[in-house]
């Protein structure tokens, strides 16, 4: 079934924006698993598989759109030196994402395409509690110090 | 964070060589690190920190 140009060059950014996604989370992950910090390391690595099988989705529909999904291209990543500089970056990351998921989406309303749509609400949904979830650790570090908040993690 | 992952330079290092070496620019920097040298995707970010270190100092100066 073929698409649009539009729409499949903005899956194809979607998908940039997933791959480089799997790499940041996967280096965090592995970083917190380096110091001992084992539930930062678990909680970031499934967040990279879960991009690995979001990534897959995106690759699946945009050859079912009859378009070529780019894997070549990787976007910049944001490694912190610290635990709390790299929930800084992932927030980061977790934002801009959020902001690209929603213009995507507006973008299916008025192609019309609601399948495509389906697809990105799903990711929004979990990018969003992703989100969610760094808020609460930078608020945990606030109220409870670092020191604390880095004993509990072990 | 990391600026240039592929030779692991920091944001950190790059205001130290701003403030003590007095590098203003990506061509300066590159003589005192690698920055740069392997996939190049770190040279947009890397002019940013420069620039902001380069506002913050002046506005340091101006208040003092
Ligand atoms: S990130 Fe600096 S050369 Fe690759
Ligand atoms: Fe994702």
């Amino acid at each position: 079934m073929q698409s649009t140009s539009t729409i499949l060059s903005m899956l194809n950014e979607v998908l940039t924006t997933e791959l480089t996604s799997i790499n940041q989370y996967f280096l965090h992950a592995r970083m917190y698993k380096n110091w001992g910090f084992n539930t930062l390391n678990d909680k970031c690595y499934k967040k990279s598989i879960m991009d690995m099988k979001q990534a897959d989705k995106l690759i699946e529909r945009i050859l079912f759109l009859e378009g070529l999904p780019n894997l070549q291209r990787l976007g910049a990543l944001s490694i912190g030196e610290h635990t709390v500089e790299m929930i800084k970056c992932d927030t980061g990351v977790q934002i801009t994402q959020i902001e690209q998921m929603k213009t995507a989406i507006a973008l299916c309303e008025t192609e019309k395409d609601y399948v495509t749509r389906e697809l990105l609400t799903e990711i929004l949904e979990h990018e969003e509690e992703h989100l969610d979830w760094l808020e609460t650790q930078d608020y945990q570090i606030q109220n409870m110090g670092i020191d604390k908040y880095l004993q509990a993690q072990l | 964070m990391f600026v240039c992952l592929c030779k692991g330079i920091t944001d950190s290092d790059i205001q130290q060589l701003v403030l003590e070496h007095g590098v203003g620019s990506i061509r300066e920097l590159k003589q005192h690190v690698a920055l740069g040298s392997e996939c190049g995707t770190c040279t947009k970010v890397a002019q940013m920190v420069i620039d902001n270190t380069i506002i913050d100092e002046t506005l340091f100066k101006n208040v003092g």
